[in-house]
């Protein structure tokens, strides 16, 4: 074989690796740090604007407009 | 109203983790069997061997934005209008602009050897890098602050110009006099292959193996958004609450 045939395999398989690795990382961090904030959060605040990808994936503004005309539930 | 307990994407689920096993698998199976089984081409010799990498990175990055187009669509269209269907687009996206960048890379090392050259402005070359920055273009305007519909929206009409460009690699070979070689997995008149034996079963575990690796990425980039997402309302919600009690203190 010649080098460019292990540099190209190199280069692919190190560049994925590394890639998902970084991913696989991103996500624990953010995971970790949802959980230290949703601890140190305030509560009063509704499922709906804590999380709107939950409720039928829907924009967190839709929801505060459902949440308006919901009696007993505005500021 | 109370909180109620916080529900985070599962951490790790196991189909998630039987599909990276799966694809691990794959792509060990076609490194081994196309650096060590496989015979050297009876014209390009062990350089034949790129070729089990190279072609599948080019077919994901099309599957990619073909994806990432898809979701985009169905973002514009009103009666499928959701946030998951812009996270699935910009998760996408980014694993093809990643499957691009090696497909130029992969096939820049497969040209040195072979033409001569690292870089020439072959009209597919030209187009493929083309579609690198457009997509990259794409990834920088979805980091634009502003709401998230306007922001989902403008990048969904900025996906869908850049996939203009997907078509035009892949007839460049046959539209333009090119340096790089029409497509030569499949004859298109007669369906047969004109890859044989154990290459053409290498090169087909490389497809197959690359789009799980592109799966399991993607799907991994997708709930790494939607945790961004989450942390994104989530400091909204903690910043009014704090002016909410700044207020009441006044």
């Amino acid at each position: 074989m010649n080098g460019y045939v292990e540099a190209g395999y190199v280069v692919v398989l190190g560049t994925l690796g590394t890639y998902g690795v970084a991913l696989a990382a991103r996500e624990r961090v953010a995971r970790r740090r949802l959980g230290t904030a949703s601890s140190a959060a305030p509560t009063g605040t509704s499922a709906k604007a804590d999380f709107p990808a939950q409720a039928g994936e829907a924009s967190a503004v839709e929801h505060r407009a459902v949440e308006e005309t919901e009696p007993g539930s505005g500021p | 109203m109370s909180t109620p307990a916080r529900v985070l994407p599962q951490d790790r689920p196991a189909a998630l983790r039987v599909l990276g096993a799966t694809a691990l698998v794959g792509v060990v199976a076609t490194v081994w069997l196309g650096l060590f089984v496989t015979p050297p081409d009876q014209f390009m010799g062990n350089l034949v061997r790129l070729l089990y990498i190279h072609p599948p990175m080019a077919w994901v990055a099309f599957l990619a934005y073909g994806v990432a187009t898809l979701a985009s669509l169905l973002y514009l269209w009103p009666r499928t209008r959701a946030e998951h269907f812009d996270r699935l687009a910009g998760a996408s996206a980014e694993v093809g602009v990643v499957f691009t960048g090696l497909t130029l890379v992969s096939g820049s090392i497969w040209g040195r050897p072979t033409w001569g050259a690292w870089w020439v402005w072959d009209p597919l070359l030209t187009t493929t890098a083309l579609l690198f920055v457009l997509y990259l273009g794409y990834l920088a305007l979805r980091r634009v602050p502003g709401e998230f519909h306007v922001r989902a929206r403008r990048s969904a009409m900025a996906a869908l110009i850049a996939f203009v460009d997907v078509p035009i690699v892949y007839f460049s070979v046959e539209w333009w006099r090119s340096l790089h070689q029409a497509p030569t997995v499949l004859n298109p008149t007669t369906h047969k292959t004109y890859v044989h034996g154990s290459m053409f079963w290498t090169l087909l575990l490389g497809f197959v193996s690359f789009t799980l690796v592109y799966i399991w990425l993607m799907a991994h980039r997708y709930r790494l958004a939607r945790l961004q997402d989450l942390e994104d309302v989530e400091g909204l919600e903690v910043a009014l609450e704090e002016r909410r009690a700044e207020g009441d203190a006044g």
